[in-house]
């Protein structure tokens, strides 16, 4: 639901402009200009947040703020007070009426959308639509580390992917870039100087343009302290020295919830066709399971009802294989979906090891799989 | 009396037109004539309490709508009406009143804001009456030059 934020100031001159900084996020900006109006506004429209102006005519901005906080319906309603009297008095004062924030006029506008990403939840017009969905969709990384090389080795590493990773050493130059143009996962090295990456962290929470980005630890294996520091903060994983890419790349999949059963799903002459790599490896059989229900879950929802298991490619099948093709004939089962394993002699024989496995039925190839289920031949169902 | 009165309106108006319009503004000592015979508008302010005065900012009309174009995020095609202009230009004069009236406060100064006003003209002057400190600070923004002209008296 969009958050709606209502502006309480007597200037036509400063509710412009505070209309025209919200304007590039996905809110609705109402407005009066004295507190009277302000409270009639607050009951009617139920605010997530009001901006109020301190000097107004008929009610201004304490009044109004006192009835409000004596109100059952809208006390919760937060605060940002605006106000052109930035006196050290006039600041403890508005502390101890209950505001959640205050702005001095004159105020940046960045400011202003920082003080109340603060409290409530902006998100930037079309960002949904923009969200990354598939894993071989183009996506930035914003890399967080004093050391040149560590850029270097991540951006050869995921070379055969459609990402991007920029590089900044200081976290002002990270700060800014997420200003300009956030990016889609952030990794921070845990032993930047002066505790730089977890500063950076906080700043980034706090930030309305990245508060929602995944943020990564970066750090060496035996770094142990940072690592439970980081966890305890909220980062979003783990990447340790020397990275495994294959690993981060499955990291980054389940932060961003990114789409992967296209690497092993397909649908050929009306069935299901899920092909396992030559290397299967715990990441692998993760991933495949990961996407298993929902893909033929859908395939039925779509019409089909046929299924080939195809591990023809496995080089070394070994329990975690035989675990997989388990649960995919279990899911079969539960959707009345009939099936064929394509196997290789290594499977055939893998499977006989297990009690579960050991009356399974092969096809030798895509053709006799597709054959059998497309004939009344009675298969596995 | 207060000293540095001169300076605190620098201060004030420099830190309003940097942050709100980011304008970069310079004390012109080249003492031009305030007034040209075109029209101009200025934005006042009073304030009131242990200390008595009122700022005035004016500048020409076309630098007046120029401000209110750029404050509003408008082309100066779209500044429709004085009545804009009138609000905008009350409301960056405000802001520097409540800069200056924030600086009085911690030295221990309090005074409340009036609420802003605009006057209209080719040929106005501001005249003190007695007892009053008076100051006139003429800023340059390109080739745009505005005026603010401060009357304060302390409080009786």
């Amino acid at each position: 639901m969009r958050p709606k934020i209502l502006t309480v100031d007597d200037s036509k001159t400063i509710r412009l402009i505070i209309a025209r900084a919200f304007k590039p996020f996905d809110c609705e900006v109402l407005e009066a200009s004295n507190g009277t109006e302000g409270l009639f506004a607050a009951g009617k429209h139920r605010p997530d947040l009001i901006i109020l102006d301190y000097t107004m005519p008929i009610m201004d901005g304490p009044e109004m703020l006192s009835r409000l906080k004596c109100d059952p319906q809208l006390g919760h309603i937060p605060v940002v007070m605006l106000t052109a009297e930035a006196g050290r008095e006039n600041v403890v004062r508005l502390a101890r009426m209950g505001v959640q924030d205050y702005l001095i006029k004159p105020f940046k506008e960045d400011l202003l959308i920082d003080r109340v990403g603060r409290i409530i939840n902006l998100k930037a017009k079309g960002e949904v639509v923009a969200k990354i969905k598939r894993f071989d969709d183009p996506l930035t990384i914003l890399l967080v580390d004093d050391k040149p090389k560590i850029l270097e080795q991540i951006q050869f590493g995921l070379a055969e992917t459609n990402w991007k990773v920029h590089g900044c050493s200081q976290t002002g130059e990270a700060l800014a870039f997420c200003n300009e143009k956030p990016p889609q996962v952030i990794l921070v090295s845990l032993l930047l100087p002066e505790n730089e990456g977890f500063d950076l962290f906080q700043l980034l929470r706090s930030s309305v343009h990245a508060k929602d980005v995944p943020v990564f630890g970066l750090c060496v294996k035996t770094a142990t302290a940072e690592q439970e520091r980081a966890q305890q903060m909220g980062f979003a994983n783990m990447v340790t020295k020397p990275i495994d890419f294959d690993d981060l790349k499955s990291k980054i999949s389940r932060a961003l919830d990114l789409d992967t059963s296209y690497k092993y799903f397909e649908q050929r002459d009306g069935i299901v066709h899920l092909r396992c790599p030559a290397e299967i490896t715990p990441l692998v059989v993760r991933e495949i399971i990961k996407c298993l229900s929902k893909t033929i879950t859908e395939a039925v929802d779509a019409g089909l009802d046929k299924l080939v298991l195809d591990f023809s490619s496995v080089n070394a099948p070994d329990v975690d294989l035989i675990k997989l093709a388990m649960s995919a004939i279990q899911l079969c089962r539960e959707l009345s979906v009939k099936y064929q394993i394509i196997g290789s002699a290594a499977l055939r024989q893998e499977s006989k090891k297990y009690e579960e496995s050991s009356g399974w039925l092969f096809s030798d190839s895509w053709e006799e799989a597709s054959r059998l289920l497309n004939s009344q031949v009675p298969v596995n169902t | 009396m207060i000293e540095d009165l001169d300076h605190l309106v620098e201060v004030a108006v420099k830190e309003v037109f940097g942050t709100m319009l980011n304008f970069h503004v310079v004390r012109d000592l080249s003492g031009a004539a305030p007034l040209n015979g075109e029209a101009h508008v200025a934005g006042s302010v009073g304030f009131t309490g242990r200390a008595i005065g009122v700022i005035y900012i004016y500048a020409a009309t076309t630098f007046a709508r120029q401000i209110t174009g750029v404050l509003l995020g408008l082309n100066e095609k779209e500044v429709a009406g004085d009545e804009m202009v009138n609000d905008a230009i009350g409301e960056i004069t405000n802001m520097v009143v409540g800069h200056l009236k924030s600086r009085l406060s911690d030295r221990g100064i309090p005074c409340v804001l009036t609420i802003p006003s605009i006057v209209r003209g080719t040929h106005f002057r501001i005249e003190s009456i007695s007892n009053t400190q008076r100051g006139l600070a003429l800023f340059r923004c390109q080739k745009n030059q505005f005026v603010v002209e401060t009357l304060i008296k302390p409080s009786t």
